[in-house]
């Protein structure tokens, strides 16, 4: 039974460690390597659904089997088989190390499925590692380029210095409850004397600092934007939705498992947190001019979307979280699968790149439409949809200040994405070649753009998954 | 006789400083990475001193930092390979003097 439901996490393994082997064999040939991923990610994806609905603790409780691990489990192999599907082309054309590309990804996503699955501080540790130094790795793949470079430099730095401070404040929460199991620390914080309130909150700050890192919340997120910028393109997809969920992950069961003993403390901290990240994210994404980094304060400004999910921690607010976290990610790779296309041509660095492209492929014009238009919210598309969940839980516990935000932000963020849709059919473009994706790109953008559609015209069937989910064991 | 447990704890705090202020001042990558392994070793300190005045017999808190001090390798390795490629390009690792990408 115990190797039944590691499964995914088995075969993920042997696909990275075998994505290598064949990459060092079959050089030239990024497409065959991604075939491979896909169909290996696909497998996991069968059995991770075939096993949604059971749970159960394994290997003496380091690792736990529920449906809300398994939820981010879907998310992540939803975000691989994408992204694997999306970049061959661009693999190809830059000439990045394509074994290593493929399998560093693979075994990211590994970390992120111990990140969701576990309640225990040393296996999410673990797993957060093994997330982030493949991640250091895949930010530095476009060896030549100076921009990829410095994107990875900045990423291992703030990302070690994180790993520091994240595992300060566990030793301290690991001396205060004397076990490393977050369910033994709910029972232990709950007991403690008013004397050892100042040690656990520096514990819970530290871990507040350092996943607030992770998921490139204000005040946390100098290193966002550069890195996501400089980056290959799908590494930056895959950092902005994969490597935030997991974080998003844990940091919701850490806090609504080990530490609601503390709930209505940071509560507001995370209210306050989410009301400046996504306000900072929408006004300074209104001033970019390059693409990816518009996109990535545009990741800031919805991680605080997610983040007043996290700061209402109802069971609400916990599904709001799930529903956003799929929908967010499906938008983004939609959008950064875009600028893969563009890139085919070298274009699509620019926000100027998109001028035009209404006459060169009205099809994509209009997917990035619906695209740009559920990323600010509006119906009938699934951003829509997410953002009412979110604002609904934030009313609906007493936060009316916090959905409020959520729905002016909605707003500010307007022009941002309006101005890709006025760049895409009221601007002359430098060219009017027709442009056609690559069946590959064709059928991300079609799966990603579908189901934002899909999920914001029948949100039931998902919205009733998500609702059921709980978090407490 | 044994140390008092704060002793120990007020060392490991004071380490984490050090390290800490280290690598938010200094310039050099080696250096800084230096300044991030003295902070993790001031984490090491910490679950020690806690797992053998607190919990002698369940030694959760050794265990675990084997699998820092291994993670931390593991870091270092990939941390140094980057450094590395970046001085052959550039001829310095002065985090300064990355100012390529910028708003």
């Amino acid at each position: 039974m115990e190797f039944r439901l590691i499964a995914p996490e088995l075969i993920l393994a042997g696909l990275g460690l075998s994505l290598v082997t064949l990459g060092a064999v079959v050089k030239k040939n990024s497409r065959a390597l991604a075939v491979v991923g896909v169909v290996g990610s696909l497998a996991a994806l069968a059995v991770v659904l075939a096993n949604f609905g059971l749970t159960q603790d394994l290997f003496s409780n380091q690792l736990r089997h529920d449906a809300y691990a398994s939820f981010f489990k879907v998310v992540f192999l939803v975000i691989l088989i994408l992204l694997f599907t999306g970049s061959a082309q661009y693999v190809r054309d830059r000439r990045m190390p394509a074994g290593e590309f493929y399998a560093l990804t693979t075994l990211a996503t590994l970390g992120g499925f111990l990140m969701a699955g576990s309640l225990d501080l040393i296996t999410i540790f673990l797993g957060l590692e093994l997330l982030s130094i493949a991640s250091y790795a895949l930010a530095g793949l476009l060896k030549g380029d100076p921009r990829s470079q410095e994107a990875s430099i900045k990423f291992f730095l703030v990302g070690a210095l994180t790993t520091a401070v994240i595992l300060f404040g566990i030793s301290l929460l690991y001396g205060l409850a004397g076990t490393t199991s977050l369910t033994g620390i709910a029972a232990a914080v709950a007991g403690l004397s008013s004397a050892e309130f100042p040690l656990l909150a520096a514990a819970g700050l530290f871990l507040l600092a350092g996943l607030g890192v992770k998921i490139a919340a204000v005040p946390f997120h100098m290193w966002a934007p550069d890195t996501y910028d400089g980056a290959p393109t799908p590494v930056s997809a895959f950092l902005i939705t994969a490597s935030e969920a997991a974080a998003f992950a844990v940091l919701l069961r850490l806090f609504a498992v080990a530490l609601p003993s503390l709930a209505e403390r940071w509560q507001l901290i995370l209210g306050l947190m989410a009301l400046v990240t996504m306000t900072y994210g929408n006004v300074t994404a209104i001033l970019q001019t390059r693409t990816k980094r518009m996109l990535a304060y545009s990741a800031i400004a919805q991680a605080g979307y997610v983040l007043v999910g996290l700061a209402v921690a109802s069971p609400s607010g916990v599904s709001a979280v799930l529903y956003y976290v799929l929908v967010y990610a499906l938008m983004t790779v939609g959008a950064f699968t875009v600028v893969l296309l563009l890139a085919g041509e070298s274009l699509g660095e620019e926000i100027a790149d998109f001028n035009g492209l209404s006459r060169r492929s009205p099809l994509v014009a209009l997917m990035v439409t619906i695209l740009m238009l559920s990323l600010i919210g509006i119906p009938p598309t699934a951003g829509f949809f997410g953002k009412l969940l979110l604002y609904r839980a934030a009313v609906d516990s007493g936060m009316v200040w916090l959905g409020l935000a959520t729905v002016l932000n909605g707003v500010v963020s307007v022009p941002y994405y309006y101005r890709i849709v006025r760049n895409m059919y009221l601007e002359q473009g430098t060219t009017t070649a027709a442009l056609t994706p690559t069946v590959p790109i064709a059928i991300v953008l079609i799966l990603a753009v579908g189901g934002t559609l899909l999920l914001g015209i029948v949100p039931e069937p998902l919205a009733r998954v998500v609702a059921a989910i709980s978090l407490t064991p | 006789m044994q140390l008092p447990l704060t002793y120990v704890l007020s060392f490991s705090a004071l380490l984490f400083g050090i390290g800490l202020y280290g690598a938010l001042t200094l310039q050099n990558a080696i250096r800084i990475l230096m300044c991030i392994e003295i902070m993790l070793n001031a984490v090491n300190v910490n679950l020690i001193a806690f797992s053998r005045y607190l919990s002698p017999l369940q030694p959760a808190g050794q265990a675990f930092v084997i699998f820092v001090m291994t993670v931390a390798a593991a870091e270092v390795a990939v941390g140094l390979a980057i450094i590395l490629m970046i001085a052959r390009r550039r001829d310095t690792i002065d985090i300064d003097r990355m100012n390529l990408l910028k708003w």
